[in-house]
């Protein structure tokens, strides 16, 4: 068990997370999520208690240093060593040279183990920062939006990798993701944060189903357009990068201007499907 | 909201995250399939039903069985003829509904504001809009 009680001037965050468990911290930027990453690897001040498993990490008297804490942590931006090899960046953590190969072999990177970071591509780099978190077989590995600059096929190959690694290694894993496809393949638990504090916490499906009543399949859109067709009205909503049209009666119609915010929604037996 | 039945849950009945919610509607019964329910949707709560005037089918002079769960014996309160489509309201137990059907099956059937007729509505196509109470 993780238990985190920590506030500073941006976040105030009491919560017990279970150990290997996969969580994701999700809520609009500038929600405090990753001043919550920051502030467990010790990165940012904060008050309070964090115990993991049975160690005191932080208390009113101690604070771990963020080297002595058992934390991956993995950025956007990759934060690789540009001079140092694939295998050189791994090794700087720890010179553990099976668990590196281990690690470079499990992502398919074993070949690429003596390029430089300069000549690799984005979701090569993000492998080689993933590797190097594992290093010191962290307790807790922090994922800051680590894949959201790669295209969705990379994405959906790293999601796999992190989640056997994951497995493999017993950690407990704390990622920031705005993708609800990534938290849903990937976490058992979302929470939500808002001006800093805890606003929704629940399984994936019940945080990501946005929906209303008996109402599955919903979006949120746009109204562009509203025409009267012989005794009905037609929508033309946006939704995403996509438009629909939905056909509405006159008392339906009376209320929506065009501009409105609107929530479209059917139930999850209407819908067709039919692969691409 | 529009299109809209108030009615109190009688019976719930589940199969893993699949449910026939029965509700009593002024004495008429309805019936709704849905996947998971929202917690406060349980027997005795009062809901807000709704449905899409397009999916509310009419018959006249109905006989014989069907497979629509829900048969409510309404009347015709106002027609509005379009050149393809028909739009009617019709009245139920003091709740006015509308249904779109086309307009050939309006002069088909020799539809008249007054007339008594039965509105049909399948389970899957009624969902919860609110739970009241």
């Amino acid at each position: 068990m993780i238990k985190i009680n920590l506030k500073n001037s941006i976040i105030d965050i009491n919560l017990e997370i279970e150990s290997t468990s996969f969580v994701a911290l999700s809520g609009k930027s500038g929600s405090g999520k990753t001043t919550l990453l920051r502030v467990l690897a010790g990165l940012e001040d904060s008050v309070g208690e964090l115990h993991v498993e049975s160690h005191v990490w932080q208390d009113s008297s101690t604070c771990m240093s963020v080297q002595k804490r058992e934390i991956g942590f993995v950025f956007q931006d990759y934060a690789l060593f540009e001079n140092m090899s694939v295998l050189q960046n791994l090794l700087f953590v720890a010179k553990d040279l099976e668990l590196a190969e281990h690690l470079l072999h499990v992502t398919e990177m074993s070949e690429l183990k003596d390029r430089l970071p300069r000549t690799l591509s984005g979701g090569q780099k993000q492998r080689v920062a993933i590797c190097r978190a594992m290093m010191k077989r962290p307790k807790i590995l922090l994922l800051d939006e680590p894949l959201s600059a790669l295209d969705s096929q990379m994405r959906s190959n790293l999601q796999n990798e992190i989640l056997s690694l994951h497995k493999e290694f017993g950690t407990t894993t704390i990622m920031v993701s705005h993708d609800p496809s990534e938290i849903y393949r990937l976490c058992n638990r979302v929470v939500l944060l808002e001006d800093g504090k805890i606003i929704n916490d629940g399984s994936p499906k019940d945080i990501l189903l946005k929906t209303k009543g008996s109402q599955k399949f919903s979006f949120e859109g746009e109204l562009l357009e509203i025409k009267k067709v012989d005794v009905i009205f037609i929508a033309i909503i946006a939704i995403g990068q996509q438009l629909v049209e939905i056909v509405l009666s006159s008392d339906e119609a009376e209320s929506l201007h065009v501009g409105d915010k609107v929530n479209v929604s059917t139930k999850a037996f209407s819908p067709t499907i039919s692969k691409n | 909201m529009t299109n809209t039945i108030v009615a109190l849950v009688k019976e719930i009945k589940s199969v893993d995250n699949l449910n026939i919610v029965k509700y009593d509607f002024n004495g008429t019964a309805l019936s709704m399939m849905s996947l998971e329910l929202s917690e406060n949707v349980k027997v005795g709560a009062k809901v807000r039903l709704t449905t899409k005037p397009t999916y509310i089918a009419i018959a006249k002079e109905f006989s014989g069985d069907i497979s629509y769960s829900n048969k409510l014996h309404v009347k015709i309160l106002h027609v509005e003829n379009g050149e393809l489509l028909t739009s009617l309201k019709i009245q139920v137990n003091g709740t006015t509904l509308e249904s779109i059907i086309t307009r050939d099956s309006s002069d088909r059937m020799n539809l008249h504001v007054g007339d008594n007729v039965t509105a049909l509505l399948k389970a899957n196509e009624l969902s919860i809009a609110e739970v009241l109470v």
